[in-house]
C-alpha cells in the first residue's frame, strides 16, 4: 500500500486539522512556490509516484491580488481534476505577477488501472490561507476542503 | 467566555463583533472546542453584517472554514448578507432516514448479499462519476424539480415528498446563475454517494427514549432502517467555487470588512447575493435529487435480495434533513415575527410541530432531526422544540463532529484492519478503499451521545430512538 508520508519532501508540511487538509510549502522563489504547492496539492490527492508527464497544457488564471491568485490557480486545476481526469505531475510558472498567472502543467488523465486516488477536494479555500517572505524564500498556507 | 447556563457560553461582543457569539456545550465538550478555532470562527461570523441576535454553534462544533462547522447565523433579509463560506462546498449535504417493516432477525441472514449488491448499484467512492446521464436541461429541471424530478420518472414514491425538508424542492432555483462547468461537473452524478464521509447505512432500531414520537414516525425496536447520507456532489462544489471570487468582489464592493476571507459575503439584497442563491438552490435542489434516486435504487436492492413485495418491506422515507444550507425563513425574534436567512453550516433544521414547514403528520411532535454518529456506535432520530425557534432560529447539532483529523485517525488505525474489527462486532463494512474505513473509524468521531445528550439538554432538540449500525457502504 502506498506509504504517502513517506515520500513527501522536505519543503512539504501538513499539518492538522481536524476536518480537513491544510499544507504548508517552502520555497526559494514565488514562482517556484506556486509550483510546489500545486504539486502537494495533487500529492493530497495520489501517489504522484504513478503519475507520468504525459502531456502538457498552459493554464492561465486572474484574480485581484496575489492570495486569491493562488486560490484560482489550485482552483482551476481541481476543476481540471474532477472535469477531465487530470492528474498533474510537473508544474512550470510561466508567467506570474500579482494578478496574473501562466503555466504550464504537465500530466496524464486519470487511469484507474494505475493510479490511486485518496482523496476528493471540495475546495480550495481562503481560510488560514498565508503567502509569506521568510527572508530565505517563501512560505505558503493552504486549507482545502476534503 | 462566559457560562449563561450549564449548556450554554456566551462571547461577548468585543471589537467588531455585531452580536455575541453563543457555543451550547456540556463543560466536557467544550474542553476539547477550546483546542481548536471554532470560537474564533463563531465571533468572525458575528461581524458579518445584518447578523440577528447572535452567531451561533451547536454541541458538534469543530473547526472548519470560514463558519465553524456546527455554526448557525441568521441575517436580516433586508440588511443582511449570504455567505457561501455559511453553507459549504458541499450545499445541501443532508440525511435521509427510511424505515423498513422488517426485523433485524429477517434481514441479518441477507446483510453481506445486501451490502454487495447496494456497493454494485450505487457508485461510490472518490472521483466516481457512473450516474445518471442528463443533458444540460436535464439538469436544470433537476435543479429546478429537485426530489419531484426524480419521483416523476418513478424513482420513487410521491409520498416521500411529504417527508422531505422543503418537500424535496426548494423553490427560487435559476439554472442560468450556474456556470457551464458546476453543469459540466453535475451530468453523470445523480444517483451517486460521493466519498469522505458520506456513508449508507442499514440499522435497526436499538432504543426508543419517547414511545409516542416513535409511535407518529413508525419506528419500533428491532426494526430496520436505512440511513443515507450525502449530497450535491461535483455540482455543488464547483457552484460554491464559483461563487466564492463573485462574493470577495463584492464584499469589497460593498465595503464589507471580512475578518476571513471565506466569509465573503453580499447582501442579501444585491445582485450577487441574489445570484447566489439562485445558484445554491440549484445544488440544494440537486442534492434532494440525488438522495431520492440513490433512496429508489436501495429499494430495488432489498426487493431483488430480499424477494419481497414492496409492500413487505417498507423502506418508508420517515425524513430527510439538509445540514449545510442558508434558506429564507420567518423567526420571532424579541417578540417580532422576521424575515432572515438562516445559514446552516453542519447544524440541522430542528423546528416545533408548531411551524407550517412540519409536514402534518409530525405536527404533533416537531420535525424529525436525524443524527448519524459513527459506523462502530449508533445514530439518534430527535425531534425539534419550541425552545429552538426560540434560541436557534429552530436549529440543532448535524453529527458526533470528528475528534481525531483524518490524518491523526488513520495514523492512529495503524496496521489495524477496522473492516475486521468491525465484522467482530456484527457490523459489515464495504468501502470503496481502506483510507475511507480508517479516516471514519469510530475513534475518529466523539461520542455522538454526548453531543445529542447536550442538544437536548441544553432544550434544543428531544431524543427518540437510537439507531445501531448492522452494515455500512463507505465512499
Amino acid at each position: 500500500m502506498h506509504d504517502e508520508e513517506s515520500g513527501a519532501p522536505a519543503w512539504l508540511e501538513r499539518l492538522d486539522h481536524p476536518a480537513d487538509e491544510m499544507i504548508r510549502v517552502q520555497a526559494a522563489s514565488l514562482p517556484e512556490l506556486f509550483e510546489r504547492v500545486a504539486w502537494a496539492m495533487f500529492y493530497c490527492i495520489t501517489d504522484m509516484a504513478a503519475v507520468c508527464p504525459a502531456t502538457a497544457r498552459d493554464v492561465q488564471v486572474n484574480a485581484p491580488d496575489r492570495d486569491a491568485l493562488l486560490v484560482r490557480w489550485l482552483a482551476e486545476l481541481n476543476r481540471l481534476h474532477h472535469t477531465e481526469g487530470l492528474l498533474g505531475a510537473q508544474f512550470r510558472v510561466l508567467q506570474l505577477d500579482a494578478t496574473g498567472l501562466r503555466a504550464r502543467v504537465s500530466g496524464e488523465p486519470m487511469d484507474p488501472a494505475r493510479h490511486t486516488l485518496h482523496a476528493e477536494i471540495k475546495g480550495v479555500t481562503f481560510h488560514g490561507l498565508r503567502i509569506e517572505s521568510t527572508g530565505t524564500g517563501w512560505r505558503a498556507t493552504v486549507l482545502f476542503d476534503m | 467566555m462566559t457560562q449563561k447556563t450549564e449548556y450554554l457560553w456566551e462571547i461577548p461582543p468585543t471589537g467588531k463583533m455585531r452580536v455575541p457569539g453563543r457555543l451550547y456545550a456540556t463543560r466536557r465538550l467544550l474542553d476539547r472546542i477550546l483546542a481548536d478555532n471554532a470560537p474564533t470562527q463563531v465571533a468572525n461570523v458575528a461581524t458579518l453584517p445584518g447578523i440577528v441576535s447572535a452567531s451561533l454553534a451547536m454541541p458538534d462544533m469543530h473547526w472548519g472554514y470560514g463558519f465553524p462547522i456546527g455554526g448557525v447565523a441568521a441575517f436580516d433579509i433586508d440588511q443582511g448578507v449570504v455567505s457561501p463560506g455559511g453553507v459549504g462546498y458541499d450545499i445541501n449535504c443532508g440525511v435521509r432516514l427510511m424505515a423498513s417493516e422488517l426485523t433485524e432477525d429477517a434481514v441479518k441472514p441477507h446483510i453481506q448479499d445486501l451490502v454487495n449488491r447496494m456497493f454494485a448499484q450505487i457508485p461510490c467512492g472518490v472521483g466516481a462519476g457512473r450516474g445518471i446521464k442528463l443533458s444540460a436541461a436535464e439538469l436544470a429541471d433537476v435543479a429546478t424539480s429537485g426530489a419531484r424530478w426524480a419521483v416523476a420518472r418513478d424513482l420513487g414514491d410521491a409520498g416521500d415528498l411529504t417527508f422531505i425538508e422543503e418537500n424535496g424542492c426548494i423553490p427560487g432555483a435559476d439554472p442560468d446563475q450556474v456556470s457551464k462547468h458546476a453543469t459540466q461537473r453535475g451530468t453523470d452524478q445523480i444517483g451517486t454517494l460521493g466519498s469522505g464521509n458520506h456513508f449508507l447505512e442499514i440499522g435497526c432500531v436499538e432504543r426508543i427514549y419517547d414511545p409516542t414520537a416513535a409511535a407518529v414516525l413508525g419506528l419500533f425496536p428491532g426494526q430496520v432502517t436505512v440511513i443515507i447520507h450525502c449530497g450535491s456532489r461535483g455540482y455543488g462544489h464547483q457552484i460554491c467555487d464559483d461563487y466564492l471570487p463573485r462574493m470577495d468582489r463584492a464584499a469589497r464592493a460593498y465595503g464589507i470588512e471580512l475578518p476571513d476571507r471565506q466569509l465573503a459575503c453580499a447582501p442579501l439584497t444585491s445582485s450577487e447575493g441574489q445570484a447566489y442563491l439562485g445558484a445554491m438552490r440549484c445544488a440544494v435542489n440537486y442534492s434532494f435529487a440525488n438522495r431520492q434516486v440513490i433512496a429508489h435504487q436501495l429499494r430495488q436492492v432489498f426487493a431483488a435480495t430480499l424477494n419481497l413485495q414492496a409492500d413487505r418491506i417498507g423502506l418508508r422515507t420517515v425524513y430527510e434533513v439538509a445540514h449545510n444550507i442558508a434558506k429564507i425563513e420567518t423567526h420571532q425574534v424579541d417578540g417580532v415575527e422576521r424575515r432572515l436567512c438562516v445559514h446552516r453550516k453542519g447544524a440541522t433544521r430542528a423546528f416545533a410541530g408548531q411551524r407550517d414547514e412540519v409536514p402534518p403528520p409530525y405536527r404533533a411532535i416537531g420535525q424529525p432531526v436525524l443524527i448519524p454518529g459513527d459506523m462502530g456506535r449508533y445514530s439518534y432520530v430527535l425531534t425539534g422544540t419550541a425552545h429552538a425557534l426560540q434560541e436557534t432560529f429552530g436549529s440543532t447539532c448535524h453529527g458526533a463532529g470528528r475528534a481525531l483529523s483524518r490524518r491523526g485517525a488513520i495514523k492512529a488505525a495503524g496496521k489495524r484492519n477496522i473492516v475486521a474489527e468491525l465484522a467482530k462486532q456484527g457490523i459489515l463494512v464495504k468501502s470503496a478503499g481502506r483510507r475511507t474505513v480508517q479516516e471514519e473509524m469510530s475513534e475518529a468521531y466523539k461520542d455522538v451521545t454526548d453531543v445529542v445528550d447536550a442538544c437536548e439538554q441544553a432544550g434544543i432538540s428531544t431524543k427518540v430512538a437510537r439507531l445501531r449500525p448492522l452494515a455500512c457502504v463507505k465512499g
